[in-house]
């Protein structure tokens, strides 16, 4: 890591650049190649389909947008399902933002926040701590940026890719990105999150089966709620 | 006022409409991130307790498209997804560093776990 002696913001922002390029790119890539397979079996169109990619950086939600679109569900109901799946940025960003310095934080951070994805967000979680607080904007744009640069690549060769790659090849692909997130859960240590990602983990399936656009939401606020206090009540004893 | 007409009849136009309602939908949550931020502090038990609940939602997430996907994923079995997750698991906590190799053999089960269902 080499914003650890950064001493200036553009070499914590060419740092944040640089370590993104690797596996962080390299997973967004896969998800985003394995959603423009998805566009394209799908029958939307090459622009609408990265278009997504660009415009919502949420896979997620981009997921539910295409499903959706393609069994021509209404419109009213394509952004109401797909602005409940995104309601992880809220608290997503609540954890972020605080760890950037006050004087850091002016109106060009509402365009940063748009970088924002489950991979930089945990990324950022994970090294934050070890980053001096005056570079962390500076890291988290240059990662966020070369992040959100690979989405549009990814989508458009994935949908020119969809009738040649192999189905298997495809399911490895859209693999890669949740598998990411679930490796990366092992490295959070403290009990409380750890509790957390045990609620969730469990309530995530069960509440999906009967509240799919709900579920987040529900599971977030309650599974989330319940390890907090669990955490608390652990601790007094 | 004719070409307006043909517009608003293509399915594409109104699929532009939605996707562009759908992306501020989805901002809306990171830019009403920013504007609260300024009223917590990192040391804080609402910090805390603001990320128990943003852990509980990104594990929600992960675990349900594991188990319960939509698209392509559906056609490998439970059994076979679960498979390549523990596989996986098992190579990310047996060393340090161990994330690449970790990915790595997840995606490849996956991949002969399709072939093995057939898929082509």
């Amino acid at each position: 890591m080499q914003v650890l002696n950064a001493r200036h913001n553009r070499d914590a922002f060419i740092a944040g650049c640089r370590d993104a390029f690797g596996v962080p790119a390299a997973v967004l890539l896969a998800g985003m190649l394995g959603f423009g397979a998805l566009g394209h079996a799908s029958g939307l169109t090459l622009g609408l389909t990265t278009a997504t990619s660009v415009l919502m950086f949420a896979l997620p939600g981009q997921v539910v947008f295409v499903e959706m679109m393609a069994v021509g569900a209404s419109g009213l109901a394509i952004v109401v399902a797909t602005a409940l799946t995104a309601a992880r940025f809220l608290p997503m960003t609540l954890t972020l933002v605080p760890q950037i310095p006050k004087h850091d934080r002016d109106r060009w951070l509402y365009g940063t926040a748009h970088l924002i994805s489950m991979t930089s967000w945990a990324v950022m979680m994970r090294d934050f701590g070890k980053i001096p607080p005056d570079r962390r904007r500076a890291y988290f744009t240059g990662f966020g940026l070369v992040c959100w640069g690979s989405s549009l690549p990814g989508t458009a060769l994935g949908y020119l890719l969809a009738g040649f790659l192999p189905l298997p090849l495809t399911i490895g692909l859209i693999m890669i990105n949740p598998l990411f997130f679930l490796l990366g859960f092992t490295e959070v240590k403290a009990q409380a999150y750890r509790l957390a990602l045990l609620a969730g983990g469990i309530s995530g399936p069960l509440v999906y089966t009967i509240a799919p656009s709900w579920s987040i939401l529900i599971c977030g606020i309650l599974g989330g709620t319940a390890a907090f206090l669990v955490d608390l009540s652990l601790r007094r004893r | 006022m004719a070409s307006l007409t043909t517009l608003i009849d293509q399915p594409i136009f109104w699929g532009w409409i939605v996707l562009i309602l759908a992306a501020l939908g989805t901002y809306l949550w990171r830019g009403l991130g920013v504007l609260l931020s300024g009223k917590i502090s990192q040391e804080g038990a609402l910090f805390r307790w603001i990320t128990c609940v943003t852990y509980a939602m990104v594990a929600a997430l992960v675990v349900r498209i594991i188990v319960l996907p939509v698209g392509a994923l559906s056609q490998v079995s439970l059994s076979y997804r679960l498979i390549a997750v523990a596989a996986a698991l098992v190579v990310m906590v047996s060393r340090k560093n161990a994330l690449v190799p970790a990915l790595a053999t997840g995606t490849l089960l996956m991949v002969v776990f399709g072939l093995l269902e057939g898929l082509h």
